[in-house]
Formats: C-alpha cells, sequence, structure tokens
C-alpha cells in the first residue's frame, strides 16, 4: 500500500479514526506520519545538542556563552560538537543551560535510584525521604488513607533520626582527595 | 585465556535455555560509570589516560570479578580479534575501534563483560539467555557493588551516576532484551509494534546495539530514560512489554500456521535446503536463512534440530569467528565458501 500523502512511499502506519460514527482508515508513510506528528519523536541527542545554546527550544541559534569547565577545559561549543562531556564537573558548570534538558530527556532531573555506598547514609536517607513522599502522595491521591497514615509514620521516624544526629559521619569525607 | 579459546565455546546466553527462549535471545543489563579522579575519556589522554587505564586493571582484578587472564587490551589484539569480540557482543562497535588504553575484561561463561575506556570509563554488561530481566538486573547490580569497594564513582546526589553522556545520566542503567520477531515482520506487523513501544518510552535498535540495523529479525528493546526512576522499576516497566510483544509474535506464528501453512513451510524448508546444500553462503544470507529456520524449530515445523544448535551455527557462522577458528584472515569470498562449508558440516540431516 502506498503513503496517501506523499503517494510515493510505501505505508507503514495504519490508523483507524472514528469520528462522529464514521470509520475512516489513514495509511501513511513513516516519513510523512512523523511530519504529521501522527508519530511521537523521541528528542534524539542531536536535537538535545542544539538544544544547548537556547537553554531547552531545540534549534534555535543562539550564541552560546564562552564558559570553560576549569577541570577539564570544555567548553559548551566544544560539547554540542561531540555531545560528550570532558569530566564530571561539567555537569555542575554547565548547569543552567543542562537541566531544562536533562528533564525534556528523562522526564526527571533527580536520581532516585542506587547510591554507591560511599556516598554516605544522607544520600541514601534523602532517596528514601523522596520514596515515602511520592508514596504518601500516591496513597492520599488514591484515598487509601490507612497507607497514607503508615507511611507518613515512617517518615515521621526517618525525620527524626535525620534530626537526631545519630547517624555516623558521612563515610564519603574519608576518600576525600583521592 | 586467549581469544582463540573463546572461539570455541559459547557464552551463556546462546544456550537457547532461558524463559521463553522461542522469542527471547537473550537479557542484558549495561551499567556505566566514571570514576571521580579522571577526566572522562573524550578528554583523557597521554600519561594521564595511560595511569587511568592502569588504575581500572588492578582495581577491578583486585575486586577479583574477573580472572586477570581474561583481561584483554585492545591494543594488543588484531583488528579480527576486536571484531570478534564484537560478534560475541563482549564489546560494542565503538570500542572495536581501540584507542589507548581500552580493555574488555570477560567473565566465566561470557555472562560479565566490563569495557574500560569506552564512552564512559567503565560499562559494566550481564547478558545471560531468554529472558530474565530482574535476574540479570540483580547480578549487574552485584558486580556493581564490588566494583564500588574498589573504585570511586561520579555520582551527584541529585543526578546520580554522572556518565559521558547526559543521555545516560542517573542510574548509567540500559536494560534491554534481543528479541526474534520473524512472524511479526511477516505479517508486517512490526512498525505498529514499535510505534507502541516508542510510545512508552523504548528504543528499538539492530542486533548489534545502537546505531545498528536488524537483520536475521534480531531487535533489541531498551529503556530510553536513565532518570528519576528506580533500576527495579526500568527492568519492571521493560519485563511488563515484553509479554506483550511474545503474545503479538505467537499470534503472528500461529496465524501465519493456520492461514498459509504450506507456505510458510516452504519457507522453512527452502531455508533448511539452502543451508545444508549451498556452496556459496553470505553472511547476510545465511542470517536471513537462519532467522527462518529457527522460526521453524520453535513453530514446531521442523523436528529433531536443538535451538541451541541454530544459536552455534548463527554465532559461529560470523565473519570473524569463522577466521578466528581458522586461525588466518581469509577474504570475502573464500569466507563464503569457508562459511557454506561450515554449515553444511555443521547442520543435522533430517
Amino acid at each position: 500500500m502506498i503513503c496517501e500523502n506523499c503517494k510515493k512511499h510505501q505505508a507503514t502506519i495504519h490508523l483507524t479514526e472514528i469520528v462522529n460514527n464514521t470509520k475512516k482508515e489513514i495509511h501513511l508513510c513513516e516519513h510523512c506520519a512523523e511530519k504529521q506528528g501522527v508519530v511521537k519523536q523521541q528528542m534524539s541527542i542531536a536535537d538535545f545538542l542544539a538544544g544547548l545554546a537556547s537553554g531547552g527550544a531545540p534549534a534555535a541559534k543562539h550564541k552560546l556563552p564562552d564558559v570553560r569547565c576549569p577541570s577539564c577545559g570544555m567548553s559548551l561549543a566544544e560539547f554540542q560538537t561531540g555531545g560528550r562531556f570532558g569530566c564530571a564537573d561539567d555537569y555542575t558548570v554547565f548547569r543552567e543551560r543542562l537541566m531544562p534538558l536533562i528533564e525534556k530527556i528523562h522526564d526527571s532531573t533527580q536520581h532516585v535510584g542506587k547510591v554507591p555506598a560511599r556516598a554516605g547514609r544522607s544520600v541514601q536517607r534523602e532517596k528514601e525521604l523522596r520514596q515515602l513522599q511520592a508514596e504518601l502522595k500516591r496513597a492520599v491521591d488514591r484515598e487509601e488513607y490507612e497507607q497514607a497514615a503508615q507511611v507518613r509514620d515512617q517518615l515521621r521516624r526517618l525525620e527524626e533520626q535525620a534530626e537526631g544526629g545519630k547517624e555516623p559521619s558521612g563515610d564519603a569525607d574519608q576518600e576525600a582527595g583521592r | 585465556m586467549q581469544i582463540r579459546k573463546l572461539a570455541d565455546s559459547l557464552g551463556e546466553w546462546l544456550g537457547g535455555t532461558g524463559p521463553e527462549s522461542d522469542v527471547v535471545i537473550s537479557s542484558r543489563v549495561r551499567l556505566a560509570r566514571n570514576l571521580e579522579r579522571f577526566n572522562f575519556p573524550a578528554r583523557l589522554e597521554g600519561a594521564e589516560r595511560a595511569e587511568c587505564a592502569t588504575h581500572i586493571r588492578e582495581r577491578i582484578l583486585e575486586s577479583k570479578v574477573v580472572e586477570a587472564e581474561n583481561y584483554f587490551l585492545l591494543e594488543e589484539r588484531s583488528a579480527l580479534e576486536r571484531h570478534f569480540l564484537v560478534e560475541r557482543h563482549l564489546i560494542s562497535k565503538e570500542h572495536e575501534d581501540g584507542g589507548a588504553g581500552r580493555a574488555v575484561a570477560v567473565g566465566a561463561d561470557e555472562i560479565l563483560s566490563i569495557m574500560a575506556l569506552e564512552e564512559d570509563h567503565l560499562r559494566l554488561q550481564i547478558l545471560k539467555s531468554g529472558l530474565q530481566p530482574v535476574e540479570t538486573w540483580r547480578i549487574a547490580s552485584s558486580v556493581d557493588d564490588l566494583l564500588d569497594r574498589h573504585l570511586h564513582f561520579a555520582f551527584n546526589p541529585q543526578l546520580g551516576y554522572l556518565t559521558s553522556c547526559p543521555t545516560n545520566v542517573g542510574t548509567g542503567l540500559r536494560v534491554s532484551v534481543m528479541l526474534h520477531l520473524p512472524a511479526l515482520v511477516l505479517t508486517r506487523h512490526i512498525a505498529k509494534c514499535f510505534q507502541a513501544m516508542a510510545k512508552i518510552g523504548l528504543n528499538v535498535r539492530g542486533l548489534y546495539g545502537e546505531g545498528t540495523e536488524a537483520s536475521g529479525d534480531f531487535y533489541q528493546i531498551s529503556n530510553q530514560s536513565t532518570l528519576g526512576k528506580t533500576e527495579e522499576s526500568i527492568v519492571r516497566d521493560l519485563g511488563a512489554v515484553v509479554p506483550e510483544v511474545l503474545k503479538y509474535e505467537r499470534s503472528a506464528r500461529r496465524t501465519l500456521l493456520h492461514r498459509d501453512k504450506r507456505r510458510i513451510e516452504d519457507r522453512v524448508w527452502r531455508a533448511y535446503a539452502m543451508l545444508k546444500h549451498a556452496r556459496i553462503l553470505s553472511s547476510d544470507e545465511t542470517m536471513t536463512l537462519l532467522s527462518a529456520l529457527r522460526l521453524g524449530v520453535h513453530a514446531g515445523i521442523i523436528e529433531g534440530l536443538a535451538p541451541a544448535a541454530v544459536n552455534e551455527i548463527f554465532i559461529f557462522s560470523q565473519p570473524a569467528h569463522l577466521q578466528i577458528r581458522a586461525g588466518r584472515e581469509i577474504p570475502a569470498a573464500e569466507r563464503d565458501v569457508l562459511r557454506a562449508d561450515f554449515v553444511r558440516a555443521h547442520l543435522p540431516s533430517l
């Protein structure tokens, strides 16, 4: 079947629309489907890099600020060309430009996964706090109040622990300077 | 161990024994990690790069996750051996180009491999046969824990594990499954299937990962986002989609058998006949024929042929495998003859 839009390429995307009880079939090639916004195009790394200059709005032609990372010497323009950072500090140096784009790619700007052992308990606890807060919100949204109360108690205990300073000093510092 | 020895065995993932192995070839987990004290590989040169390479090697060996004899420096390996490692799914295409300090550490049964100085300082991979993403993640995480005791990973409480490319930041986790979807390709439902996956944030790639074409109806599905979800939920989300794809593929297989039984049998037996009798076989043609054969084995059209035997031919008939096993470099034309000889000898008479 040929694409009914360009009438050139093979139609690989077949849609059925029902408008006012009338069934309508649409047959498009991938290219036309994408152009018509039928297929949601994911943000590619190229779009991501192009968006750096404008801090989010893709492909806008803005001049990049001439900031260089003091640790590795990487500039935003170089990152835009190569697509790779030069060191861990780049995330801090280019933070302002980077965060909106990271949010676009991942739909989040907060890590909630695994934590290296030496990053210490404080990070671990922050992570647990965030998870519990999310759980609390979910429970309240679903009107599961018994569950919400349990989560709330857990949260309180965790917060008390943090304030009580029962925790041994963070082991992250032990390794500083390595 | 020499790379030659690897060429005589099969990794665990090719055993064809894992769950749902009629459709799912393998499950893979990859973790990207960088070291705090060194620049990322893109900005790592000269003495600093060499120091980083040595540091990684020493610490990995210290952690005892692999044996010293299975730590291969790519610079010391021929182009052919490096390509062999790609065919084996132990290193990426990008890593194959070599470059100062690049290495790969291979664990027992080839379940674990660690690339050093690829896009990130470390790329840890666990590869298991069949559909077992949770188990695969569990192993990857425990190896990560071991390495964590010996190496200081770049980490930030907000952004998680810091990676060369921001598309991997956070968990640094890519979980994928390799699927064989010949019936969805034949019934032309594959595009629809991929669109559905794209909508829920999954990537579809070819046989050898990023930037590679799908060949032999093999496709890799993986998560796109790496930040803002726990590793467990990323793994679970992918794991939840696969059964749907399996159902879809199996129902397409049933439809084909029901509607076009003769035609599908013909396709499978023709593939068998070509593989069993051809005198010249290119690697592309072999892949296409083996895909049809594999479908025949799992759809019950061909009996008396073990799935593992098909996998074995599939892996051993690749260009670098043929050459490494022959112990020399062989021009493409001659290789196609050698491939046909190999396939003929290894495919049982039915």
